[in-house]
């Protein structure tokens, strides 16, 4: 009788699925890549289970390992200490036809950036590139390269590449992920995933030959297109700054996609190619195009109307306001924690100057 | 499939997306919530997407990723915090007893995230002990006890039935913490 009960009600609220799905698998499949660029390593090393095929690409992988390297390199300028969340620091000399930048982002331990054709295509390069000594080799015959920030990462070598500009190169990766490593100054390190053609093995071949190339002219440092913020916030505590951003190319130049603020180390990690702190906002401010489904959820619950602009709020997993309409913009603050510092609804009624969707009206300076 | 890991992805969830939101609905009890739940469920999907496509069932494995998802967001103690209402949100029953169908499924709100997961792989997706078993990372012991501690804390909600003893309870005992304490997995 209860086991009827229950079905039925399971039932009924399968049945009464709303038309319009508020899942945006394009932004899933966005985040999930930025996770993944953080933690492939760890993932990686988790157990497959695959069977022969993949058990015959790894001992081919081990065949491959790399010899320990002759010495150290020394030569050139080292690798910057710490990164600028508000300076993109790479940019890509060459990439082949039809490949452009996507998105990139910067943290103070790791800058990137991916090449695709376009954002939503899977991105057939990701470009890493860490703080000096966040890299070192380690393991026997040096088959890994460890990293210690953001997270800690084990870069798989799996054999030497043709070195770049002198500075010594390895294949990297898993069977699936693929990735050329390589030192791009002293005491710091790079690294960037390359497309996977799992069938098809002169293709494989070929982006290989390509992210040599691409490696070898990428601009570390150089000028770039100005970040540049569609918002402002003002009158904020003192020490907060902007921790972490993601920009994508826009209009001319790169627009600040999403940023987190901070107060002193993070204390939930890096995630989605930004770094979180409890109890700080982090922010995304994109046009609607940028969407696949609108992230506002249109339900009158939560909706509230603050400085003339519809906004919504939820309260899953971490507070969020959600504005789809603000100036031409989608506003989304989020923050975790019980015990936020200044509320998403304090944020966004007295915190923020909305500067709108055109470039001319943007600033580069994030906090007013 | 074939073609990237990106494609083959991509391909998977626009197949699968409605009866994904629809288990999380089932879950959430909430359509609202249930988009969220699958939201981040997609993240975590394509992140372990290696795994999934290796395992041997992959909707199964999929269907674990957000049962999982949705026990560890119930299990945030912030998340029981600021989820005030613990409202119904209202579902339009089809050809059932409308006020029966409200009485059950506040009685399954009421359940422990866990339970309530268990509920629904049962009841809803069908599985079997052992499968619900592994989708939870518990023994079938527990899946069973779980199952029947759900079961009873639902009859109880509904009111005494007759055959009941005297030690029966008129009013649900399930709250936050009830049973949180089976075998962690997350």
């Amino acid at each position: 009788m209860i086991e009827s009960q229950v079905r039925a009600l399971f039932t009924a609220i399968a049945s009464s699925e709303p038309g319009a799905s508020q899942v945006d698998t394009q932004l899933a499949h966005r985040r999930g890549r930025a996770r993944l660029r953080w933690r492939r390593f760890g993932v990686a090393g988790a157990p497959l289970v695959a069977g022969a095929a993949v058990a015959a690409v790894a001992l081919a992988v081990g065949a491959a390992a790399p010899a320990r390297p002759s010495g150290p390199v020394s030569s050139g300028p080292p690798a910057p200490r710490q990164f600028s969340p508000l300076t993109p620091y790479l940019s890509f000399g060459w990439l082949p036809a039809g490949i452009s930048p996507v998105q990139g982002g910067m943290s103070k331990h790791l800058v990137w950036l991916t090449a695709a054709r376009k954002l939503d295509a899977p991105y057939d390069w990701e470009l890493s590139a860490y703080t000096a000594g966040t890299c070192h080799l380690s393991g026997s015959a040096a088959r890994e390269l460890k990293c210690t920030a953001p997270e800690d990462n084990t870069i798989r070598l799996t054999g030497r590449a043709p070195s770049l500009h002198g500075h010594r190169a390895f294949w990297a990766g898993t069977w699936d992920t693929p990735s050329l490593a390589w030192q791009y100054a002293r005491n710091g390190w790079a690294e960037m995933a390359l497309p996977f053609y799992p069938n098809n093995s002169a293709k494989q071949a070929a982006a290989r030959r390509d992210a040599v190339k691409i490696a070898s002219h990428i601009r570390y440092g150089a000028a770039t297109p100005p970040l540049l913020f569609p918002i402002q916030l003002t009158h904020l505590p003192s020490r907060w700054r902007v921790s972490s951003v993601t920009y994508v190319p826009d209009a001319g130049v790169l627009r600040a996609s999403s940023y987190a603020l901070g107060a002193g180390p993070p204390n939930l990690g890096a995630d989605g190619g930004l770094v979180y702190q409890t109890g700080l906002p982090y922010f995304a401010v994109n046009p609607p195009s940028f969407y696949g489904n609108p992230p506002c959820y249109r339900g009158e619950r939560g909706s509230k109307i603050i400085n003339g602009y519809q906004v919504v709020v939820t309260n899953v997993i971490k507070e969020q306001l959600c504005a789809p309409r603000a100036r031409g913009l989608i506003v989304v603050i989020s923050e975790f924690g019980p015990h936020p510092a200044i509320s998403v609804n304090s944020l966004f009624g007295r915190h923020l100057r909305l500067l709108g969707p055109n470039p001319a009206n943007w600033t580069s300076k994030p906090i007013g | 499939m074939s073609g990237s890991r990106d494609a083959e992805y991509t391909e998977y969830v626009a197949a699968r997306l409605s009866s994904l939101r629809r288990l999380a609905a089932v879950l959430c009890g909430d359509w609202q919530r249930a988009d969220d739940l699958v939201q981040a469920a997609l993240v975590k999907l394509y992140v372990h997407w290696g795994r999934v496509r290796a395992a041997s069932h992959t909707d199964a494995y999929t269907h674990a990723v957000l049962v999982r998802e949705f026990i560890h967001e119930r299990r945030s103690t912030w998340v029981k915090r600021v989820r005030l209402s613990g409202g119904v949100t209202e579902v339009p029953a089809a050809a059932v007893d409308h006020d029966a169908l409200l009485d059950v499924r506040a009685a399954v709100a009421a359940l422990p995230a866990r339970q309530r997961a268990t509920l629904v792989l049962r009841f809803y997706c069908d599985l079997n002990v052992d499968q619900v078993a592994e989708v939870l990372g518990c023994s079938p012991g527990t899946v069973k006890s779980q199952t029947a501690r759900a079961l009873g804390s639902v009859r109880r909600a509904l009111g005494p039935a007759p055959a009941d003893g005297p030690g029966s309870q008129p009013t649900t005992r399930v709250g936050p913490h009830t049973g949180e304490g089976a075998p962690g997995h997350d």
